[in-house]
C-alpha cells in the first residue's frame, strides 16, 4: 500500500514535470520581447527537433544499426508528396506504399 | 488556394481530421503501452493513470518499465524527464505565437501540447490568434480523447494488431511529411540533415539524451551558417 502511495506520488510529480516542461516558455516569455538571436534560433527548433524525432522512431537503441532502403525511400517519398500536396492522407498512402513494396522486393 | 474563408467552425474540424490522420499510426503505440502496464505488476489504474496525468506516450512507457523492472522511483522518474525533455524546446518555440494569446490558453495549452500538436501546429503559427487557438484545441482534444482511449483499450486486449502488418512506420512518415513542409530554405534541410545524423551518432545515450543534443547541434548550426552569410 505504502509503495502504491509512493508511485501516486512519484506519477502527480511527473505530471508537474511533464506540464511544466511545457509551459515553462510560454508562460516565462508572455509578455518579454525576444532578442533577435533568440528569435532567429526559434526559427530552427521546428526543423532540428522533428528531424531528430523521425530519426529516433526509426532507429532503436542498441540495434546499431541505420534506417533501412526501404525506410528511407519511404521518408523521400513521404516529403516530396508533402511539398506536392501538402496533403497529409496522399503522404501516408504513398510513402506506406512505396516502404511496403520495397519491403517485398528486397 | 485562397477559396472561401474559413470560419473558425472550418479551423475545429481540421484540425480534428489532422490530428486524426496522426492517430491512426499511433494505435499500435497506445496499445502498446497498455501491454507496458500489464507487465509492469503495477496495478492497471495506477498505470493508466500516467495517461491523463503526464499525457506523454515515451515517458509514460520508460516511467512504467523501468518502475517495473524494480528501478528506484528516482532513477525511473530521472529517465522519463530526460525522455520527455524535448517539449522545453516546443514550449519555446511556442512561446512567440502564445503571446498573443489569451492567458487562459497559455496556461492550459500547454497541457496539450505533445509531439503531435507541436508538429501540426507550428505550421500554423502564422494563422490569426483565434483561429490559431481553435486549430490548436480541436487537434489536441483529439489527440488527448484517442490517447485515454486507445492506452485503456490497451490493458485489456494488448497488441491486436498483426504483427506482419508494420504501420508503425506511419508515424515517422507523417513527421517527415509535416517536416518538409515545415522547411523553408537550404539552410533548415542542413539543420534537419545535421539533426538526424547527430541522433543517429548518439543513440546508444541513455533515455534519448542524444535527441536533445542533435536539437541543439542543429539550431547552432543554423545560427552558424546565418551568422556568415551576415559577416
Amino acid at each position: 500500500m505504502a509503495a502504491v502511495i509512493m508511485i501516486l506520488l512519484v506519477i502527480l510529480l511527473m505530471g508537474l514535470g511533464s506540464y511544466g516542461m511545457r509551459a515553462i516558455f510560454i508562460l516565462a516569455l508572455a509578455d518579454k520581447t525576444f532578442p533577435p538571436l533568440a528569435l532567429r534560433a526559434l526559427e530552427y527548433v521546428a526543423p532540428a527537433v522533428m528531424a531528430a524525432l523521425v530519426m529516433t522512431m526509426l532507429v532503436d537503441p542498441g540495434e546499431g544499426g541505420a534506417p533501412s532502403a526501404a525506410e528511407i525511400a519511404g521518408l523521400v517519398t513521404a516529403a516530396g508528396v508533402a511539398l506536392l500536396t501538402r496533403n497529409h492522407i496522399y503522404v501516408l498512402v504513398t510513402a506506406m506504399g512505396v516502404y511496403w513494396g520495397l519491403g517485398q522486393l528486397l | 488556394m485562397n477559396n472561401p474563408p474559413m470560419t473558425l467552425s472550418d479551423y475545429r474540424r481540421r484540425g480534428v481530421l489532422d490530428a486524426l490522420v496522426l492517430t491512426l499510426p499511433a494505435i499500435p503505440f497506445a496499445l502498446v503501452f497498455g501491454l507496458t502496464v500489464r507487465e509492469s505488476g503495477l496495478a492497471a489504474w495506477l498505470g493508466w493513470s500516467t495517461a491523463p496525468i503526464m499525457f506523454s506516450g515515451a515517458a509514460q512507457i520508460t516511467l512504467i518499465t523501468l518502475i517495473g523492472e524494480g528501478a528506484s522511483l528516482a532513477a525511473a522518474a530521472t529517465a522519463a524527464l530526460v525522455v520527455g525533455a524535448r517539449h522545453l524546446f516546443y514550449s519555446f518555440s511556442m512561446a512567440p505565437v502564445m503571446q498573443r494569446q489569451p492567458s487562459w490558453f497559455r496556461w492550459c495549452g500547454p497541457y496539450l501540447l505533445i509531439d503531435q500538436v507541436f508538429a501540426l501546429c507550428v505550421d500554423k503559427r502564422h494563422l490569426p490568434a483565434a483561429e490559431f487557438r481553435h486549430y490548436y484545441l480541436a487537434a489536441g482534444a483529439t489527440f488527448w480523447s484517442f490517447w485515454m482511449v486507445f492506452t485503456a483499450l490497451g490493458l485489456f486486449v494488448g497488441p491486436v494488431i498483426p504483427e506482419g502488418l508494420d504501420i508503425s512506420f506511419a508515424t515517422p512518415v507523417l513527421f517527415m511529411g509535416l517536416l518538409a513542409t515545415a522547411i523553408d530554405g537550404w539552410r533548415k534541410v542542413v539543420v534537419a540533415a545535421v539533426a538526424m545524423a547527430v541522433t543517429l551518432a548518439l543513440l546508444d545515450l541513455p533515455s534519448r539524451s542524444g535527441l536533445l543534443l542533435a536539437v541543439v547541434m542543429g539550431i547552432a548550426v543554423g545560427l552558424v551558417l546565418e551568422w556568415r552569410r551576415s559577416s
